[in-house]
């Protein structure tokens, strides 16, 4: 197999369960997003159109949906001949199997695959962060510093530091401190858990952390202070651009509805840059006599009859005559029934809101209200 | 299922083609915001398990290669069959009407040769139906009939459309235009592979006919049954027909008859966002298609991908195809705008009920 210069390790193995019913039967990577797209999307898009072509997607809990959605991954144009995608789920060999331990673990067990295609430099990513951007900016500025490893990082507000791996440099963008979620933080860079490596120094580290019975094999707690420690040269990677990691209902709930309004934060529209799903091929979206609709982002095969404000409605949703939905996202085969009122909600895949039933309230101050995917809310609950 | 194979004639020409139809072949006409016609016949083939469909391309194909490809979206990249684009006439046939030109099957008969199939469905282009192929196999296989063609009863006067001669259980005979009650052929019908191959022998010295006229003289010999199928069907074949089975689809009820569940029409996919209706906009009873902005009115129309509608601006009573721009405070009525047209702002572009105005493909 010819050398390669960058392959790409994508993370999907989590299962988000602060995402709580909306992950209760799919992983995270897998979960919906802005009405037609899954969260994987955004990873495996970037990769594509950064022209990385060898993309391992590490995968774990509840692959089924994962697994067949990603498929050969030719609707991310990944479907290449001595490259593209390769499903990695935990495996057996002659002295056993475990599952996937920590970020770093499933690297770490996965050392041979990027043994066998021989890059340079390895790009590790999260399958559950939604943004856009172009990683040969972040390699290129990974050959100019020299780096051992380059992470890339952006400016988070101060009071929201310490949810996250906050990184110090000097002017040289040189790392000098990484904390992991420190509770004093003295910046604002957050790590973004994305990594360049260098790929035989990858190596030669994986094989030591494997061996540590002391590390938690994670490549923030233990591999990136373990670095910096022997001073290897990390460098930081600055992105400007919009980039959620959604851990949490009210966080998808929020990145979800700012993809609305007349400019939104996080255009998806652009053609630049698209972002590539594996959509099935339904018909137009119907707009019924009495429907109205009110900035809000309608998917193919959807059907609205009755009222739909600043809401996403997926692929294949439906609302009904009268109906009412708002601040809300249906996603794909959601159904609203005929009357029925829902506000602040997030209705999992084919979930169903019975006839005239009121769900979610305007009550900012109360959670989103969430249906979790196949579940039918009827009266009385 | 018996071992079967496809073909789908793509470069016949229509009487009545109208400007839609300057630039491109029928078999590669939009339709319904996403679709094009020949995605019908080709889902139809697919969605009974039919892996290996040669398609018989016209002059002008770079509109059909372009929209099916490697055939990947209808899961017709294969490494055994898959999708067959064969050469047809240079320029199709000069009388309307004929669908199955026997010179272009001759042309192609290696296509038959190299087959190892039973039997072969044949389809055109310009059927707009959702049909379980797999009745017409099995009907054809049980019945004994040498040709199996799908029919139905007309329920007016088509000049365009073909009518079958009924004499009792079997097809006496072929002609030009319908009324009525009478029987139409939906251009559709099965053959063992073995009885194309001596056709295509018996009738060699006519290669300039159809194959149903060159049998004209032969149905006494073979046996051609009708299997009549009930479903909605949509026959497209002039502007009018073209703009009536746009706007049958707005009928949820007729929308669910074509796109059934578990029989999906598969098409050519695109990375197209979802459709943004912004504050203030007003659509009524209307199909959207995705990567539409919708600032202004729209009812009873259809749209194509990438579709804007500025504020102020209204359409009704038309179909926009594709990436066109309706710009601020302009108003379309029972009209149909091609692909890539930008209709400037505080202009009309309105036709009638009875006669709806055309607007050719644009360059914006």
């Amino acid at each position: 197999m010819a050398k390669k210069e960058c392959i790409a390790m994508l993370l999907a193995g989590g299962q988000g369960s602060r995402l709580g019913a909306l992950t209760s039967n799919v992983a995270k990577p897998a979960v919906s997003f802005g009405g037609k797209f899954r969260i994987i999307d955004f990873a495996l898009s970037n990769c594509a159109n950064s022209d990385i072509s060898t993309v391992g997607v590490l995968t774990q809990y509840r692959p089924y949906l994962l697994h067949s959605y990603i498929g050969t991954g030719g609707a991310w144009n990944l479907d290449e001949q001595g490259g593209g995608v390769s499903i990695l789920p935990p495996y057996a060999t002659q002295t056993g199997g475990a599952w996937y331990a920590g970020t770093a673990d499933a690297v770490t067990q996965n050392l041979g695959y990027i043994e066998q295609n021989d890059p340079e430099y390895v790009l590790i990513l999260s399958g559950d962060q939604l943004y856009r951007m172009d990683y040969r900016l972040m390699l290129e500025n990974h050959i100019r510093h020299g780096a051992d490893l380059t992470i890339a990082v952006m400016p988070v507000p101060w009071e929201e530091a310490s949810r996250f791996g906050i990184i110090t440099q000097d002017d040289d963008e040189r790392i000098l401190k990484f904390s992991e979620k420190p509770k004093q933080p003295d910046s604002n860079l957050a790590s973004m858990g994305i990594y360049i490596f260098d790929a035989a120094l990858l190596v030669e580290k994986l094989r030591e952390d494997a061996i540590d019975q002391t590390s938690t094999h994670d490549f923030g707690n233990d591999i990136i202070p373990k670095l910096l420690a022997e001073g290897r040269r990390l460098y930081t990677y600055t992105f400007e651009g919009f980039w959620r990691d959604v851990g949490t209902i009210s966080s998808y709930h929020e990145t979800s509805m700012d993809l609305l309004g007349s400019e939104p934060a996080f255009d998806i529209f652009s053609s630049k840059f698209p972002i590539m799903s594996n959509a099935s091929t339904r018909p137009p979206a119907y707009i019924g006599r009495n429907g109205n609709i009110d900035d809000c982002l309608v998917a193919n095969g959807c059907q609205i009859f009755g009222t739909v404000r600043h809401s996403i409605i997926s692929t294949d949703a439906c609302v009904g005559e009268r109906a009412v939905v708002e601040d809300s996202i249906l996603l794909p085969g959601a159904r609203v029934k005929d009357g029925a009122h829902v506000v602040r909600a997030i209705l999992g895949e084919n979930a169903m809101v019975e006839e005239n039933v009121n769900l979610g309230s305007v009550d900012t101050t109360k959670d989103t209200a969430v249906v979790g995917n196949d579940v039918v809310v009827g009266k009385g609950e | 299922m018996p071992n079967v194979i496809g073909l789908i004639t793509c470069n016949y020409s229509i009487k009545h083609p109208g400007v839609l139809c300057a630039s491109r072949p029928a078999a590669s006409l939009p339709y319904l915001g996403r679709y094009r016609l020949v995605d019908f016949p080709l889902s139809n083939m697919v969605n009974c398990g039919i892996r290996t469909i040669g398609m018989v391309m016209p002059f002008n194909y770079r509109s059909i290669i372009d929209h099916v490809g490697s055939g990947k979206e209808w899961s017709l990249d294969r490494k055994n069959g898959g999708l067959f684009f064969l050469p047809g006439s240079a320029f199709g046939t000069s009388r309307a009407g004929a669908r199955f030109l026997l010179r272009d099957l001759i042309a192609n008969k290696v296509y038959f040769e190299r087959s190892s199939s039973d039997y072969v469905v044949f389809s055109a282009a310009n059927f707009v139906y959702n049909f379980d192929m797999a009745q017409l196999i099995d009907t054809h296989c049980s019945s004994g009939a040498d040709i199996t063609v799908l029919a139905r009863p007309s329920a007016g006067t088509d000049e365009d459309i073909v009518g079958l001669k009924i004499d009792g259980e079997r097809v006496a005979g072929i002609y030009q235009g319908v009324s009525y009650g009478d029987t139409e052929f939906l251009d559709c019908f099965v053959v063992s592979r073995s009885l194309v191959l001596d056709m295509l022998d018996w009738y060699a010295a006519n290669d300039y006919l159809d194959l149903f006229e060159a049998m004209s003289g032969d149905f006494g010999r073979v046996d051609v049954r009708p299997l009549f199928f009930e479903g909605y069907v949509r026959p497209v074949f002039n502007l009018k027909s073209y703009f009536a089975g746009n706007m049958d689809l707005l009928d949820p009820a007729v929308a669910a008859e074509l796109f059934p569940e578990g029989r999906e029409i598969k098409t050519k996919a695109h990375d197209t966002s979802p459709a943004k209706y912004e504050a203030g906009s007003r659509v009524g009873n209307s199909l959207v298609s995705a990567g539409c902005r919708i600032f202004g009115q729209v009812t009873d129309s259809v749209l194509g991908r990438n579709v804007i509608v500025e504020s102020g601006a209204t359409v009704r009573n038309s179909i926009v195809l594709q990436g066109c721009i309706i710009k601020s405070g302009a108003r379309v009525e029972n009209a149909i705008i091609d692909r890539n047209n930008l209709i400037p702002a505080g202009t009309e572009f309105r036709g009638t009920p009875e006669e709806v105005l055309v607007k050719e493909k644009g360059s914006n």
